[in-house]
């Protein structure tokens, strides 16, 4: 509670028109909605997943064993891994630098980055799609310098997808930072100095030991986000290195496997919300260890 | 030292170096995209031979860009009001009742926001396709609703937290009804969280593709489900030209954001 009303505290005649134990009629109406337009239709989904085709795990049981959804689920890893240390080492400087550039050029870069966000997805994706063609920009500049002789496959394959989503996972990095490093004392850096500490001893003995809480929170909460995702993978990479929501997708839509895309589904659902206890536990010890 | 941007040294250029590499990433596509509009070149040739409207002529041509943009507009206007509608009042009963489980309703209301939206959408494709819902814009409105409530709530709350209860109290004091008060006294008082709520609602709807791909039918579909399509099939440049507005219209909402901050101040 950020603010306690005085009148409340007090008790005064208003207090005593409030029921007490009140307020659950006015969440009524959104929990019906949500109960009727979320959690039912999940529940029902993952009932599926254990119904059909006949009661038991057998769904579950093909999910292990199969090679097929192994090397889906693992790629679906390595992808998520890739982008989030990309975007973790290209994050950190850009962060640093919006917490102490003068506020103006700040302003500019913030900016940017907001305005990319709020570009519309499938925007931004059908650039990368054109940008990293055979014959696309980049290719053609990298032959032009001589770097290359044959125009690379950046595309429809895993190189695509993580270029991709690290475009769109960055500012998602970038903020949570931010926050971070704007809690920083400055004075702490000070006192390095004065203690004697080169740039080099004071980033890596206090810097970045501070600004840890934020990198965990953010890298893990770009892991999970990259995990689930559906759009940017299935238009920028292959047929041949699913990741996991593609598969999902497939498995309901194509071919009408209520089952085993209900346990596919679940599984991610259940690894997604296990990442997520784990990262309001790293916050809660950050916050615990700056107060 | 470290946090002090005129005494970093050689280090400052490194950092400055880093950041126009970053904005040059992020500004690539959306520029590209814009070029590549105008350009004549149907094969995506970059700089294009000469510079043409057709792509938007196109664009305007076509009765299915048309409707799938008037259906989008259509679902995130009913979804940004039911939205602002039920999150008000949720809030109202997040931040001030004291309710069993209230924690646990608070909590449940945040689930769709981190659930994977795949999750969400094959679960929603099956039950609306047997109670009637799949390809309807009920279906849409009601699933994206879904997942814009827990966004518009965290707004509404933040704002509700902020605001001095007592205030409203004394204007029932002085002889408002408890509905009057609210009215007149909180909802004005809060109209920055409300409105923050209004714009993350809509371009939470505007934008969502994941449901709206297994809501579509083939007669109703919204923007992004329309620009999907078409992206499955060739990389034509009518994308990019769609793409352009869809850019103008975002700067447009960011433009009235900060004009609206601006004058709350």
């Amino acid at each position: 509670m950020t603010s306690v009303s005085i009148v409340e505290r007090g008790g005064g005649p208003p207090q005593r028109r409030r029921r007490s134990g009140g307020g659950f009629s006015y969440v009524l109406p959104a929990l019906v909605l949500l109960s009727l337009v979320f959690v039912l239709p999940v529940l029902l989904l993952l009932l599926r997943s254990v119904t059909e085709p006949t009661l038991g795990l057998q769904n579950y049981a093909e999910l292990v064993e199969s090679a097929t959804y192994g090397r889906v689920f693992l790629n679906t890893f390595l992808v998520s891994a890739v982008v989030t240390a990309i975007t973790v080492v290209i994050g950190y400087p850009i962060a640093w630098l919006l917490v102490i550039l003068p506020r103006r050029w700040a302003d500019l870069l913030f900016g940017i980055i907001i305005l990319s966000m709020w570009t519309n997805l499938l925007a931004r994706t059908y650039a990368w799609m054109v940008l990293l063609q055979r014959t696309g920009v980049i290719n053609k500049t990298l032959i032009g310098l001589g770097i290359i002789d044959e125009p690379l496959t950046l595309v429809n394959n895993l190189v695509g997808v993580t270029i991709g989503m690290t475009y769109i996972m960055l500012p998602f990095i970038i903020l949570p930072l931010v926050t971070t490093m704007r809690g920083i004392e400055p004075d702490l850096l000070r006192a390095a100095a004065l203690c004697g500490a080169g740039r080099l001893d004071a980033f890596r003995r206090v810097l970045l030991p501070l600004s840890l809480p934020g990198i965990a929170a953010g890298g893990l909460m770009t892991f999970v986000m990259s995990l689930g995702y559906f759009v940017t993978p299935s238009l920028l990479g292959g047929t041949s290195n699913m990741m996991a929501a593609e598969l999902i997708a497939q498995l309901i839509q194509s071919l009408l496997n209520w089952g085993m895309g209900g346990a596919a589904a679940f599984a991610l659902l259940v690894l997604t919300l296990a990442l997520y206890a784990l990262q309001l536990r790293l916050f809660r010890r950050a916050q615990a260890g700056r107060a | 030292m470290l946090l002090d941007f005129h005494r970093l040294g050689g280090l400052k250029w490194v950092l400055v170096g880093i950041g126009l590499f970053v904005a040059a990433f992020l500004l690539l596509p959306i520029l590209f995209t814009v070029a590549l509009s105008f350009g004549s070149s149907q094969w995506l040739v970059f700089p294009p031979p000469s510079w043409t409207l057709r792509w938007y002529e196109d664009l305007f041509a076509d009765p299915r860009w048309i409707d799938s943009t008037l259906t989008s507009l259509q679902c995130a206007v009913l979804v940004t009001i039911l939205s602002v509608g039920l999150g008000l009042l949720a809030s109202f009963g997040l931040v001030r009742g004291s309710f069993p489980g209230r924690e646990a309703v608070r909590a449940m209301f945040l689930m769709p926001m981190i659930m994977p939206v795949i999750v969400v959408a094959v679960a929603l494709y099956a039950f609306f396709l047997r109670i009637g819902l799949g390809g309807t814009l009920v279906g849409f409105v009601l699933a994206h609703t879904v997942i814009a409530l827990p966004l518009a709530i965290t707004s509404i709350c933040n704002a509700l937290e902020r605001f001095d209860k007592a205030i409203e109290d004394a204007a029932i004091l002085c002889g408002a009804n408890p509905w009057e008060a609210k009215l007149r006294i909180t909802i004005p008082a809060i109209r920055e969280g409300l409105f923050g709520a209004a714009v993350f609602a809509f371009l939470t709807s505007w934008d969502e593709v994941v449901i709206a791909i297994f809501m579509a039918s083939p007669t109703l579909q919204t923007l992004p489900v329309h620009i999907w399509g078409t992206l499955r099939q060739d990389l034509t440049p009518v994308v990019a030209a769609a793409s352009t507005l869809l850019l103008l219209f975002t700067l447009a909402l960011m433009v009235v954001a900060a004009w609206f901050r601006g004058r709350t101040k």
